[in-house]
């Protein structure tokens, strides 16, 4: 196996058959399903509290009506968070590192949110273009950057998301590249590099979580400008 | 559209009672591989057996190159030993978290339980407390015919006090009215007895009774005026 650095973002394909959807949909299978006993074992327990603790911060800000947006944001949640987590084993394929997936979960759901403000409620979901209190002269070129700034919020949420876990991913290759070649040449640099590659791991491991988490508060976040 | 010719759930699913679920999972040696492969194995090759059998494996891999040593070595390394590092760790810790929130659920119910079960026991108490008071009932009956005899007593009395007090108020009345009736008819009298001496006196006897009186006069004064 002669990997390239770029061969861990690859769509998975074997035979010619695309495995994307597999590769998507597998992280499913390790989440158990809620039992219909009182007392559940350690896992189901930890997992309804994980949920129970995202969905009230997530639905805490937002009034009744974005209640019903409770399911869909937690399930991304947990979606990109195992996504996030499982990529960082090694020979695991990461599908948010592909820009086409963050774009398709990103911009639906913010133009759904987009199309709620203006349908519902749509001069207070156009007030938004203009903050409070601001001078008169500066008026019009504000609209025109608030516009740009709503508009741009789909790309910013699809490439945030991409670019951190493929800048990180790379990272990781890159310096174990390093690490590894630098062996049998000069041991001491090596040991230094894995060090710093441990430090990396761990950053990624934060990354991982804070994304996922980022990615749903802001979705929330244009949720409650415009519910 | 669910067409139910026929009921359903109208029995209970099996006949016979399950076996209870268990209350911990498989044991795990290393936290990969389950207890049960290295028993398979230990008829045969003893305890070693299975370490035996995975450093060959490892070693027929990298040998043939089944597995080549490349970056991504490194980075398993690392995010590996990260990762046992965390459970090695907080592995407990979040257990007892775990088992923690489990304990605080039955604790809740339980405490739900012990609530009622001396919400009734004060009850109880308080029954029978009750019922210790129903048989002092007749100390305070009789405590309350006291009472209420004595009002009336005090009552009869009061009422007595009046009527006595008013009968004296109507014979006083009637006393004073025959000592008025006597002071009258006395005045009456002196005066109309003075009234005909005055008129009885005539002047003749005026003359003699006022020449007496200057001669008893002039006599006492003489006497008088020895005694001095």
């Amino acid at each position: 196996m002669n990997l390239s650095f770029f061969d861990q973002f690859t769509s998975p394909c074997f035979l010619g058959i695309p495995l994307i959807l597999l590769s998507t949909l597998f992280p499913a299978l390790l989440i158990p399903a809620p039992e219909n006993r009182w007392l559940t074992n350690r896992l189901s327990t930890l997992q309804l509290w994980i949920i129970h603790l995202i969905t009230k911060q997530l639905m805490i800000p937002l009034n009744k009506k974005g209640h019903k947006w409770a399911l869909i944001l937690t399930s991304l949640m947990v979606l990109l968070l195992t996504i996030n987590l499982l990529g960082l084993l090694p020979y695991t394929f990461t599908p948010t590192t592909q820009l086409s997936m963050n774009m398709a979960l990103a911009f639906p759901l913010w133009l759904a949110t987009l199309l709620t403000g203006l349908r519902n409620q749509p001069s207070a979901s156009l007030g938004h273009l203009l903050p409070e209190g601001t001078p008169t002269p500066l008026i019009p070129a504000l609209i025109m950057i608030e516009t740009t700034s709503l508009l741009i919020r789909p790309l910013a949420l699809g490439v945030r998301l991409t670019a951190n876990l493929t800048a990180g991913h790379l990272l990781i290759q890159l310096i174990s590249t390093a690490t590894i070649t630098l062996l049998p040449i000069m041991p001491a640099v090596s040991i230094l590099s894995t060090s710093i590659l441990l430090l990396l791991t761990i950053l990624e491991v934060a990354v991982a979580m804070i994304q996922a988490y980022v990615f749903v508060l802001l979705l929330s976040l244009y949720l409650q400008e415009n519910i | 559209v669910l067409h139910a010719a026929r009921p359903l759930h109208t029995t209970q699913r099996r006949s016979a009672p399950l076996p209870p679920l268990p209350e911990k999972g498989g044991e795990v040696r290393h936290g990969l591989i389950p207890e049960e492969f290295f028993q398979f194995l230990y008829p045969k090759t003893g305890v070693t057996g299975p370490y035996m059998l995975g450093t060959g494996l490892l070693l027929y891999f990298l040998s043939k190159e089944i597995y080549v040593i490349n970056h991504e070595t490194v980075a398993a390394i690392c995010i590996l030993s990260v990762i046992i590092y965390g459970v090695k760790k907080y592995g407990s810790h979040v257990a007892a978290f775990a088992d923690k929130l489990n304990e605080e659920k039955v604790a809740k119910a339980l405490a739900v339980k012990n609530e009622a079960i001396k919400d009734l026991e004060t009850a109880i108490e308080q029954e029978k407390k009750e019922q210790w008071r129903v048989e002092g009932r007749g100390y305070l009956f009789d405590a309350k015919r006291n009472n209420i005899a004595m009002l009336l007593e005090t009552n009869y009395r009061e009422r007595l006090l009046t009527v006595y007090n008013e009968v004296k108020k109507r014979l006083d009345y009637q006393v004073a009215m025959q000592n008025l009736k006597r002071q009258k008819e006395q005045d009456h009298m002196i005066q109309w007895v003075e009234k005909n001496v005055v008129q009885s006196i005539t002047p003749q006897q005026q003359k003699e009774s006022i020449a007496k009186c200057i001669l008893d006069l002039k006599a006492l004064s003489k006497s008088a005026q020895a005694a001095v």
